[in-house]
């Protein structure tokens, strides 16, 4: 009951938005913040009532939907599935937060947007069965395709539309696997899914359609493109929410689909996702050096950070003795959660960052800025908190996924170690090299001496955000306590499956 | 004749009463003026057609009429759809925008004749005069905007393809008549698989017909040109209640009589289905009249159907009719929503009259981007499941490289729905759209339609299972 009031309260509440239009505008932005607050308090709740050594998936909801297919309407979480949705419902809140500041033209249908797609992040992380879960999944794509292309920036169209196509194709392949499973198994139930009896051969296919659909999400290297212009192109919000929230389901799709489903395909194929992972972590990381638009450089940033979550899933499939190692892949699959949780943290706030400033000057150019910390000494520290928790600086929760992804591959292969941990390197590179000209220096022109310092309403979400980066970062393991036993779970199923 | 036979006969025999009143009411001076009767009495020959069903529906399968007519679950299921949805059409027309409108009232009733016999027709001929009253009365409907020189074209087109069309169909009526001695469709129902060269022949001259119907690939070049050629209101019904018939006329010639030679008549089936998809989604990407695109994209759904049945089981042929139904229920409200947005003096003909739409008119540009994502095949809208269960039945049939052919095309085919979403809520007008004097029913009928593509999204169940139970008499 709890998880389905959480689904379903940010959907009735942009319904009423909705129905009372633009004309009450203060009323529509309040109903969408308590509503959204309401959702993030639900979510502690359910953070506190949830057992973190059950071994059942918990909170669950099953109903009968679609008999004459066997699809029910079939909720619940894990510990995998909990950081992120509490991830999910406390970022909402802070985009509406900041939607009232830089979001003017139609109000009300923007907050009805981030409303709806809340409904359906959670709904995907909580799905247990797949036809649900491609339901949200899917669904999803209407929100964002309307964000992007109503509120974006000067190109927003051919962004938005780019988006749409480039994940669209992905996931019809993977809707062509789940019905593949379906026909297998006479079932939707991703649990079933689990007992399927494939091939080898079958699981190759499965694994490369369930890839395209989560590497276009995550996205991976050479499907990447799209994210550039996409994180470009959006509002503020809708920057935050893709990155935070929206790329870490290709992560999870692989730990909730492809590994355990297609574990041999996942297999015969982790030399080539390592491959993958490592350019994107390293040639994307370059490819963010030479940009000159602050939300393009993070953007890249971004698929180079989500190179070590899909290095963490499956780095630990590579190995040249026969054993695989149950603790090297508890301790890859952590380091992989942690990664996305903090990722999602980062990005959002460097966003937001950026967001801040192109209120004020409305450009993202980095020859536009220089000495901003003179006139806005606040914000500069926050935003250089960001930066170096995004160049991964101990202490700050971007270190801790990375260093754990590096130290599992090193009990792998030595080698794909230290290709990753070069983005120690890379990633201080350009994020403090972009630090450096915006934040720091001289003040470049009479525009910037302009600029005023950001009021409580913006400075609230980033407030928060680095409280709980460094609350993770230092403390990290009532996190890894959340997940460790679905996580372990997970790897025993992965290695019963691939041995 | 029996009056047991005469009440299952009863729809048809309404429709046709209701064509006579019209008539009569046409010629008697002081009721022409009274603009709302012919819309009356438009609706209320259906719904009174539809009623008459109600006691004979669960009837067992019967032949009548010496085996000319048989009555069975599944055509009597299409004649109650098409009674329905024509019912909601004739409601929708504009009623301020065509002087002329009880004719073409009068007109839409005789198609609907035509689509009656064909529903439950089981004699070759009596097949053949139900195609040729849906044919000519949906000549007339193209012609029907006189004013309109693409209109005339249109139909002048429409009517020579569709002569040529029917003079095949009826050379293969001809030759299997000349082969088997016979123009009863059931007496075909064992024909050994060894065929001859004629029957080929004759199979495919028939196949030539139920395809021109349909609109699919070789003979579609009359769809996007009489879409375009047409009004709104016109292209409503000609977009969707033919379907129906062409569904019925498919089904009685192929499924009911020579459902034996299916290797034979499902490859021709798959490669017109094919072909129908590419063509049509890959040309409607270039077009920016509204209702040629949407002819287009009408090729490209049949081809979708044409697939799934090709598939030639009992699965394939329920996927088929729910995607059909889907459609309709897609086109319905993509095209009412035109309608209501069209205005005395200003029609909606191109993308570029949308612009702007989300600032003027935004519930029914949250309408019309229902049907588009409907359409696409974007859950949680109807238009998923339509594309899911096809894809379904492919997969279960093991014609894996179809699925993914369609399933590419799809993508393809979401750029030119994304453009009409894009004009609608990214784009500022340049002359804003005013508001416009169409009906509260209109109105009503736009947004129960539009809101049930995703209603019936969120609960498919009973839609899928309704549909399946045509079926349950004949397997």
């Amino acid at each position: 009951m709890l998880l389905n009031s959480i689904i379903i309260i940010p959907i009735i509440a942009s319904l009423l938005i909705g129905l009372l239009g633009k004309d009450y505008l203060r009323l529509n932005y309040f109903i969408a913040l308590f509503s959204s607050l309401i959702v993030f308090l639900l979510s502690l709740y359910l953070l506190y009532l949830f057992d973190p050594l059950s071994t059942e998936y918990q909170f669950q909801t099953q109903m009968n939907w679609i008999t004459q297919f066997n699809i029910q309407y079939f909720i619940g979480i894990d510990g995998i599935s909990l950081p992120l949705i509490l991830l999910t419902t406390f970022i909402t809140p802070l985009v509406i937060i900041t939607s009232n500041t830089s979001q003017k033209k139609h109000l009300h249908q923007y907050l009805a947007a981030f409303l709806i797609l809340e409904t359906l992040m959670i709904g995907v992380f909580s799905s247990l069965d797949a036809f649900l879960f491609y339901i949200f999944w899917e669904a999803m794509l209407i929100p964002m395709f309307i964000i992007i292309g109503v509120w974006g920036g000067k190109n927003r169209i051919y962004a938005t539309v780019k988006f749409f196509l480039y994940t669209f194709l992905g996931s019809v392949f993977m809707l062509l696997a789940l019905i593949y499973l379906h026909f297998k198994t006479g079932s939707y139930a991703i649990n079933d899914f689990y007992n399927a009896n494939l091939s080898l051969n079958e699981q190759i296919i499965i694994f490369l359609a369930f890839l395209f659909a989560f590497g276009v999400k995550i996205p991976m290297w050479p499907v990447h493109t799209w994210l550039p212009d996409a994180h470009v192109e959006a509002p503020t919000g809708g920057s935050v929410i893709l990155a935070a929230i929206l790329l870490k389901m290709g992560g999870y799709g692989f730990l909730r689909f492809s590994l355990p489903i297609a574990t041999e395909g996942a297999v015969y194929l982790s030399g080539f996702m390592i491959v993958l992972s490592l350019v994107a972590i390293i040639y994307i990381g370059m490819v963010a050096i030479a940009q000159n638009d602050m939300k393009k450089l993070i953007a890249y940033s971004s698929i180079s950070h989500m190179g070590f979550v899909t290095l963490g899933c499956f780095v630990y499939l590579y190995s040249s003795n026969d054993s695989l190692n149950l603790e090297t892949t508890n301790l890859a699959i952590n380091g992989a959660m942690i990664q996305m949780i903090s990722h999602g943290l980062i990005s959002s706030a460097l966003f937001l960052c950026i967001g801040v400033m192109y209120d004020r000057l409305h450009t993202r150019k980095i020859s536009d800025y220089g000495g901003v910390i003179t006139v806005m000494p606040k914000f500069g520290a926050l935003m250089v908190f960001f930066a170096l928790s995004n160049a991964a600086l101990p202490g700050t929760s971007g270190f801790v996924g990375e260093f754990i992804i590096i130290l599992a591959s090193f009990k792998i292969n030595a080698w794909i170690a230290i290709m990753a941990s070069t983005t120690l390197v890379i990633g201080a590179f350009y994020t403090l090299w972009m630090v450096k000209r915006v934040i720091f220096g001289s003040v470049v022109n009479s525009k910037i001496n302009t600029l005023k310092e950001i009021n409580f309403i913006e400075s609230l979400p980033l407030c928060l955000l680095a409280l709980s980066i460094l609350a993770l970062g230092l403390f990290p393991n009532p996190l890894f306590d959340l997940m460790s036993n679905s996580i372990n779970i997970l790897s025993e199923l992965i290695l019963s499956k691939a041995s | 004749m029996s009056i047991s036979e005469l009440k299952l006969l009863a729809p048809e025999i309404i429709i046709a009463s209701g064509i006579c009143v019209l008539v009569l009411i046409k010629s008697i001076h002081s009721l022409r003026s009274i603009n709302l009767l012919p819309v009356l009495i438009g609706a209320l020959t259906p719904l009174v057609a539809l009623l008459s069903m109600v006691s004979t529906f669960n009837n067992p399968y019967e032949i009548i009429l010496n085996g000319q007519v048989v009555i069975d679950t599944l055509g009597s299921g299409l004649k109650i759809t098409a009674y329905g949805f024509s019912i909601l059409i004739i409601l929708a027309t504009n009623i301020n925008q065509l002087n002329n409108k009880s004719e073409l009232i009068l007109i839409e009733l005789f198609a609907l004749l035509g689509i009656s016999i064909l529903c439950s027709a089981s004699n070759l001929l009596v097949i053949y005069l139900g195609l040729e009253t849906l044919a000519l009365s949906l000549y007339g409907l193209v012609a029907s905007n006189r004013k309109s020189v693409k209109s005339s074209e249109a139909a002048m087109k429409y009517f020579v393809l569709g002569s040529i069309a029917s003079g095949l169909f009826l050379y293969g009526v001809s030759l299997i008549y000349g082969l088997y001695g016979s123009i009863n469709i059931l007496d075909f129902n064992n024909l050994s698989v060894d065929t001859s060269i004629e029957l080929q022949i004759a199979i495919g001259f028939i196949i030539c017909g139920i395809v021109f119907k349909f609109g699919a690939f070789p003979f579609h070049s009359w769809v996007p040109d009489s879409y375009q050629g047409s009004t709104n209101s016109v292209a409503l019904f000609i977009s969707t209640l033919p379907k129906i018939g062409a569904f019925a006329l498919l089904y009685r010639l192929l499924i009911d009589s020579f459902y034996s030679l299916s290797s034979l008549w499902s490859l021709f089936l798959l490669i017109l289905g094919i072909a129908s998809l590419i063509f049509g989604n890959i040309v409607a990407l270039s077009q920016n009249q509204i209702r040629r695109l949407l002819g287009y994209s009408a090729i490209g759904h049949i081809g979708f159907i044409l697939i799934a049945i090709s598939a030639s089981n009992q699965i394939a042929i329920e996927s088929s009719l729910i995607y059909l139904f889907i459609y309709i229920i897609m086109t319905l409200a993509t095209f009412i929503a035109l309608e209501v947005l069209s205005s005395d003096n200003k029609s909606i003909d191109t993308i570029t009259d949308l612009k702007g739409l989300n600032n003027s008119h935004p519930w029914v540009a949250l309408m019309l981007l229902f049907c588009m994502f409907s359409m696409i095949g974007i859950p949680p809208f109807i238009g998923f499941y339509a594309k899911w269960i096809v894809l379904s039945t492919l997969l279960n049939s093991e014609m894996i490289y179809a699925a993914t052919i369609a399933i590419i095309i799809t993508v393809i085919a979401a750029y030119y729905y994304l453009r009409i979403v894009w004009y609608m809520y990214f784009e500022k007008s340049d002359i804003p759209l005013m508001k416009n004097t169409s009906n509260l029913i209109q109105k009503s009928l736009l947004f129960t339609i539009g809101s049930s593509l995703l209603l019936l999204g969120l609960f498919p169940e009973k839609l899928i299972s309704v549909i399946s139970q045509l079926f349950d008499q004949i397997y």
